[in-house]
């Protein structure tokens, strides 16, 4: 399917449930004329009509210029190099993600220092090198003492060991 | 105001030269770290102060706005985060300047940028606070409304080559803002009885998605920008440069003068405001978003000028524009200084203190960035296996720091997997932000506004300040969407020669 067109059915997708969340926002007796819900279903109806104006005007130009189609084929092709695959991507992302999981348990320094090592390895950095590990521990530690130590931002020490401190 | 022997005593009898240096340079490291915002490092800072001497105490505070304001060009140029909101502008082509290899190039028009805006912002506070003071107090919610729309006009121009998809983002972005608490009746919106919902997604947090953590999925497994032999120079401007720049600087300092002096403009309208004007008015537009030298220019120092004239209402009635002008109002009280004409009159030391300790640290600007700038540049050409883990623990880190939640940080990934997609989709994320930033005083202001009136639309019209913003929204809209159809009917013309 062609990419504007999926992105138009996810949006109207996103309008319509918006629209239903925004159903279900509680009244209230210090409520304006507007109301809570006046703007969420305004913008609800508003994307859903540009979602459809997107698939409308897609559909036309596809119908109408087949060559445009090609060229369209060809631009996205070229798009697509520049950006790492999708599945590359989300994989990068899923560090972020581990990173967030694992925070309470293993606390500030241990956490950043697997991030940063794992992340290392996971770009291409050699698996057993000691230059990663020490960019981990070392970049856990650096981390540390600017966030906590000079900015006293309170980092999670981690669950696993409290009873250490 | 100060005359020479008061500036003079300052200057020898007083360690405001080393207030404003540490003052500055905090700033500029707070700024310049993703989710430590230009309020928070003035905020860490303010315990500090309570010892010092208040005229001081102000100054050192003043500076470390100063230096924040400035900071986060850093990281929006080199990393694609904005340090802070109001650099989010200086992303769109202060980052493919750095993909360019000119890095050193746009972190010293950045600079330089900012110190144009900082010393025609405090020229303004120094001559201007009383005749232009008169400002904050005649906004009403309709003046604020008109505000808010004149925003979102620059969407029109922010799309990419298709308003359609821009709109769409806005929308998105809009909604976003409408997450967590109703302003007017306090009902809670899309929370989900999550209780990190309440307060609403913050800006800074679609940001970092959108941009930094969009940018570090994209490059994965890539090579990346690593370039070790690359320069660690920073180019500052020459002559000729300047004289290019100087009318989009004209620009930022006009819009950044203006947004100042309105409670809650901030830096962030006034920056994209900045560039979208700077692109209208160029001799090369078509360079925008490519790496435009102007581009860097005049949102940098319409945000710089922003970080002066936002004292011009807060020292004349205590009227705090921003988050960071509120912390300073904090530190005023801290002290006992009760900001309104009086100040001037009964404490006309501290007054002289800020405007010198501003001084001393925006000329002193050029020096800290060139001795800090380019070890930042060495820092984000090393090989990209080892730079990508720093920057994604560092965003983590500055996510974190904003409200200690791990909630956030989630909100932030989810954000850097939308961006991908409507990167994928070429969908333009500039018009979701500017929706995610003006949201809330769009709708908090046109509603305030009609229970006001009691639900009479007129209220609009007959503001004088909300029927010009509103006008010049228009103005620009219109001129947005003839560009837009020339450029449209330019490459079809071509497209039909090919």
């Amino acid at each position: 399917m062609n990419k504007d067109i999926l992105s138009g059915v996810v949006l109207l997708a996103i309008a319509g449930i918006y629209y239903t969340w925004s159903t279900r926002i509680a009244d209230s007796t210090l409520s304006d004329e507007i109301g809570a819900d006046g703007l969420p279903k305004m913008l609800a109806i508003l994307l859903g009509v540009l979602a459809v104006c997107l698939i409308g005007r897609t559909v036309l130009a596809m119908g109408l210029r087949a060559a445009a189609a090609t060229a369209t084929k060809a631009e996205t092709e070229e798009e697509e190099d520049d950006n790492a695959p999708l599945p590359r991507a989300l994989g990068f992302l899923a560090f972020g993600a581990a990173y967030v999981f694992l925070l309470p348990f293993v606390g500030y320094i241990v956490a950043t220092a697997l991030l940063i090592g794992t992340i290392a390895i996971y770009e291409g950095a050699p698996r057993r090198s000691w230059i990663v590990l020490a960019a981990a521990i070392g970049g856990g530690l650096f981390y540390w003492a600017i966030f906590v130590k000079l900015l006293g931002v309170n980092q999670p020490m981690g669950s696993i060991f409290q009873g250490l401190f | 105001m100060a005359t020479f022997w008061d500036i003079f005593h300052l200057l020898t009898e007083t360690p405001i030269f080393f207030v404003a240096i540490i003052g500055l340079t905090w700033g500029i490291m707070g700024g310049a770290l993703p989710g430590i915002s230009a309020s928070i490092t003035m905020a860490l800072v303010l315990p500090f102060t309570y010892a010092m001497d208040p005229a001081q105490a102000i100054a050192l505070l003043a500076c470390v706005y100063i230096g924040a304001e400035y900071g986060g060009s850093i990281p929006a140029i080199l990393i694609r985060t904005p340090g802070t909101n109001s650099s989010a502008a200086t992303v769109i082509d202060g980052y493919e300047m750095n993909r360019q290899g000119r890095a050193g190039e746009a972190l010293g028009i950045s600079l330089m940028s900012g110190v144009v805006g900082s010393l025609f912002g405090l020229a303004m506070l120094i001559l201007l606070t009383e005749p232009l003071s008169w400002l904050a107090l005649a906004f009403t919610p309709a003046s604020y409304f008109g505000l808010g729309i004149l925003g979102l006009s620059v969407i029109a121009s922010m799309s990419g080559g298709s308003l359609i998809k821009g709109l769409c983002a806005a929308t998105v972005g809009l909604m976003i803002s409408t997450v967590g608490t109703d302003p007017i009746s306090g009902v809670t919106r899309f929370t989900f009885d999550v209780p990190d919902l309440i307060g609403g997604i913050e800006p800074v947090l679609v940001m970092v998605g959108l941009f930094a953590l969009t940018e570090l999925m994209s490059q994965s497994g890539s090579v990346g920008m690593a370039r070790l032999n690359a320069s660690i120079r920073i180019k500052l401007p020459s002559w000729q440069m300047m004289n290019k720049l100087k009318r989009s600087q004209f620009i930022g300092c006009i819009l950044g003068l203006f947004e100042g002096l309105t409670p809650g403009g901030g830096g962030s309208i006034a920056a994209f405001m900045s560039y979208n004007e700077a692109r209208r008015w160029s001799k090369t537009p078509q360079l925008f978003g490519k790496g435009s030298e102007e581009g860097v220019a005049a949102p940098e120092t319409a945000n710089n000028t922003v970080a002066s004239t936002a004292m011009i209402p807060l020292l004349s009635f205590g009227i705090p524009s921003s988050n960071s002008t509120a912390v300073l109002l904090g530190g005023l009280l801290m002290h006992g200084l009760i900001p309104g004409p009086r100040l001037f009159e009964q404490s006309a030391q501290v007054i002289d203190s800020i405007y010198v300790g501003s001084f001393i640290a925006i000329i002193a600007q050029i020096g800290v960035g060139i001795v800090i700038l380019p070890a930042c540049i060495w820092l984000v050409n090393r090989p990209r296996h080892y730079r990508a883990g720093f920057i994604f623990a560092l965003i983590l880190s500055g996510i974190y720091t904003l409200n200690n939640s791990l909630f956030d940080l989630g909100i932030a990934l989810g954000l850097g997997v939308v961006g991908f997609f409507m990167r994928l989709a070429r969908f333009p994320v500039l018009p979701m932000i500017l929706g995610v930033v003006l949201g809330h005083m769009v709708e908090s202001s046109y509603r305030r506004s009609l229970v006001l009136s009691g639900g009479d639309l007129r209220v609009f019209l007959e503001d004088p300040i909300a029927v010009a913003l509103l006008s010049l929204a228009l103005i620009f809209i219109v001129f947005s969407l003839a560009r837009e159809i020339r450029d449209a009917r330019k490459a079809k013309l071509k497209e039909a020669h090919s």
